[in-house]
């Protein structure tokens, strides 16, 4: 007992005066994270990372936007969003202090424009995103990297279709000046072999081909 | 000859126990796959399993602490079931039993009979798979809930989305509490369902005859999350470290590194050296919280309050050595799949070694002042016993089975993250022979300080380099253990990835599943009084409820009892009555 006794002497108080003062945080701490509406470009790679789901990119084709938001109510201050940020536009801070009175206060949310594309006119990524893409590109400089830039503006379907158009023009080209064959009878846009000899081309009737097969 | 059989050596892990089980059960085994170095697989012919099992737990130094359900009928046509056994005697491994049951017949011959350590195991088999195990004498259910409709078995693949809630199909409960009351006539005394402090609300009933139980029986899961269906529906595999972390509030560092683990070894990633360390150092800091929680604990319901509120004091620098290793005070947050998301600094590894320097001078003040306290010995001491036998048979784990003199521990039976370590193998594991409550709680005050001295070798001897790695192939349906030694026993995770980059299969084990099963028997020839302390000596803490119900064993009818009818039972049926009055037992006509 009198252990005991000294023991709680030595100690003295071990309770602090929080909420009358303020609680010092460690600097370590992984709290509230933070979103810098103006860096994010709305490029949504949080949303992905997100475990608990709280961050959503949600698009309003209505009125062109697509809306980053956070729910504060269902984070839980991993900071997978902030290792996944390309722009560092948030961050987890030593704040954890989040009670509110109403649920709508725990949503934290920024409006973003969406782009078009240029070629079909769908809206298809945020326009802070394209522009940022397209600057980045040519800021990297080389025949490639403007290539790509000049085609920013482009929607993921498009340039695909695009590319397949191109490879299938240079598989043409390829079979008839380099492999000696004969041009392929069909259009270059149905070509689906991928080792310089057409299928369809195959098909159609010569000897060595069938024999190929 | 025996030394010659000694002398053989085997070309992988586990082999021995192949070759015996070979010999010893003839045509039982169809097919053996290792995992990883230490895992195997051995696919049974299911008439040949309860024998199998049987033998490779007795006779080859086996426990079980899992049995996982697979509805693998999208891969080979069937459903499989896992029965895993840790091997802690010679050649120690991870050996897994399989048999394939057929979806059209549904059933397999139950284990339970010979090894009774399965008992949980089958009855989730039953409730999620709709697996019948024959033979099985306990026909209840165990997870899912009285009022869940029959026929619906929400881990079948083709069962049910996650989100799906069916309507109740029972508005009583109906659960039937069985008890072995040796025809005495008992009082059932009902502790739950809501307790202030445990991490799981449990129902337990005692059957006690005036001040002594005689049997008891209980029921959980009343808040079973539906964890392991969201992750294989919802998540990533990547995200479900982080899923892991909340399957405890106290130890959920542990479930997180058991979940990487399984999927690293199943994918053959290599974690990078100080990655494993580091996750060692935190599960470390974890229990070093838990341990001193459940100290407090222990002096509370000892009736020394003083203590407990000493103990939580301290506690709270474990909690502010995890924030500042981590984040965070819990849920470290700290694994994913292939090593670590936040390295140990030279400045945080300056403030570990001080913080750890003054636990082990607080802590030890206060075991001081606890064992001096004369009531904590007398009160602890030959109160929840639990017999060796009883703890070989249910295979328990962590202080619960080290209480008994087993010195089962899977930091030392597989060594896993920073604990292969050679300087960390030389420490002890924590033991203690008097099968009581004071043996449990003397082995983890010995932890508390065994873990201090982990920590610091593990901060001098962690290699320089790389915390994570991505340099790996994903292959999908690929599946193995991990497992890890929380602070109460081991968490065994099994994971099977599929082609989805989602789990196809992940089985969560925590590690009070394994305890609760004993219970009963730590529970019998004990007072009503110890109810509280010999739970709590399990380390899950619940306190006592104003209710009291009295069944009649014959009919197993339960009547409430309110403050008012207690009043007037006391009054009619007191002995101070009249000559006639009967002290006991009461009867349900008087009610």
């Amino acid at each position: 007992m009198l252990k005991l006794w000294k023991v709680n002497a030595k100690t003295g108080d071990a309770t602090v005066k929080y909420p009358f003062a303020p609680l010092e945080t460690n600097k370590d701490m992984r709290g509230k994270p933070e979103h810098n509406a103006e860096m994010c470009i709305a490029c949504g790679a949080c949303a992905v990372a997100c475990p608990p789901d709280a961050i959503h990119m949600d698009s309003d084709l209505a009125v062109d936007s697509i809306t980053w938001s956070l729910n504060y109510g269902r984070c839980i201050f991993c900071g997978r969003c902030e290792e996944a940020c390309p722009m560092g536009a948030i961050k987890l801070t030593e704040e954890f202090e989040l009670a509110v009175m109403s649920k709508d206060d725990l949503m934290s949310k920024s409006v973003y424009t969406l782009a078009h594309c240029s070629v079909c006119g769908e809206p298809f990524a945020a326009a802070k995103e394209v522009d940022y893409a397209a600057r980045l590109l040519e800021a990297a400089g080389g025949i490639e990297a403007k290539e790509a830039a000049r085609v920013a503006g482009v929607c993921t379907d498009c340039k695909r279709e695009l590319d397949a158009e191109r490879a299938a023009a240079q598989v043409r080209t390829a079979n008839t000046t380099h492999l000696g064959l004969a041009a392929p009878k069909a259009e270059g846009r149905v070509y689906l072999g991928g080792h310089g000899l057409n299928p369809l081309a195959a098909g159609e009737g010569s000897d060595d081909a069938k024999e190929a097969r | 000859m025996l030394e010659e059989k000694d002398q053989k050596v085997y070309a992988r892990r586990g082999e021995s126990h192949v070759e015996a089980l070979r010999a010893a059960v003839s045509g039982a085994i169809e097919k053996v796959e290792w995992q990883c170095e230490d895992q195997l697989t051995v696919t049974v012919a299911t008439d040949k399993l309860p024998e199998a099992v049987h033998f490779l737990y007795y006779k080859r130094d086996g426990w079980l602490p899992v049995i996982v359900g697979n509805d693998e009928r999208s891969l080979c046509g069937r459903y499989a079931a896992y029965y895993v056994l840790s091997m802690e005697g010679e050649d120690p491994c991870w050996l897994q039993v399989r048999i394939e049951i057929d979806p059209a017949a549904l059933t397999f011959p139950s284990v339970t009979p010979f090894v009774p350590a399965c008992v949980w195991g089958e009855r989730e088999l039953r409730d999620m798979f709709g697996l019948i195990p024959e033979g099985l004498p306990d026909r209840r259910r165990l997870v899912l809930p009285d009022d869940w409709p029959s026929g619906l078995y929400p881990l079948r693949k083709d069962a049910m989305d996650y989100r799906f809630r069916p309507a109740p199909v029972e508005d009583v409960e109906n659960y039937t509490f069985l008890a072995d009351t040796q025809g005495k006539d008992t009082t059932v005394v009902p502790l739950g369902p809501l307790h202030i402090t445990s991490d799981e609300p449990g129902h337990f009933r005692l059957f006690v005859e005036g001040e002594n139980i005689v049997d008891a029986d209980y029921r959980m899961f009343y808040v079973h999350r539906g964890m392991e269906k969201v992750a294989e529906s919802r998540l990533n595999y990547d995200a479900v470290s982080f899923l892991a972390d909340r399957v405890c509030g106290i130890c959920g560092c542990a479930h997180s590194v058991a979940y990487a683990e399984s999927v690293e070894k199943a994918q053959g990633i290599h974690v990078p050296a100080r990655a494993q360390y580091i996750r060692a150092i935190l599960l470390e800091t974890e229990r070093l919280h838990s341990h001193l929680l459940n100290i407090g604990l222990a002096s509370h319901y000892t009736g020394f309050d003083s203590g407990f509120q000493q103990f939580f004091r301290v506690r709270e620098k474990a909690m502010d050595l995890a924030e500042k290793l981590s984040g965070h005070r819990k849920t470290y947050g700290i694994n994913v799949v292939g090593g670590v998301r936040r390295d140990i600094l030279s400045e945080q590894r300056l403030a570990t070694i001080s913080v750890i320097e003054e636990l082990r001078r607080d802590v030890k003040e206060l075991v001081d002042v606890l064992l001096s306290t004369p009531n904590f010995i007398t009160r602890t001491s030959g109160i929840g016993l639990l017999d060796r036998q009883i703890a070989r048979d249910f295979s328990p784990v962590g202080p619960t089975v080290r209480g008994s003199g087993f010195a089962r521990d899977a930091r030392y039976d597989h060594p896993f993250a920073g604990y292969a370590d050679p300087d960390v193998q030389k420490i002890p594991v924590a033991t203690a022979d008097t099968c009581d409550a004071f043996g449990r709680t003397a082995v983890r005050i010995q932890e508390v300080y065994n873990s201090i001295d982990m920590i610091q070798t593990m901060l001098e001897n962690c290699p320089a380099g790389p915390i994570l790695t991505t340099d790996w192939e994903y292959t999908p349906h690929r599946y193995a253990i991990g497992a890890t030694e929380a602070p109460r026993g081991d968490d065994v995770h099994w994971t099977m990835l599929g082609d989805n980059q989602k789990c196809y299969r992940w089985r969560a084990k925590a590690a009070t599943y394994s305890n609760w099963p004993v219970l009963r028997y730590m529970f019998r020839g004990n007072t009503v009084g110890d109810a509280a302390l010999i739970v709590g000596s399990l380390d899950p803490c619940y306190s006592c409820t104003d209710r009291v119900t009295v069944t009649n064993v014959a009919t197993k009818r339960d009547y409430e009892l309110t403050d008012g009818r207690i009043e007037s039972l006391w009054f009619d049926k007191s002995p101070l009555e009249g000559p006639g009055a009967p002290a006991a037992p009461f009867d349900e006509e008087a009610l």
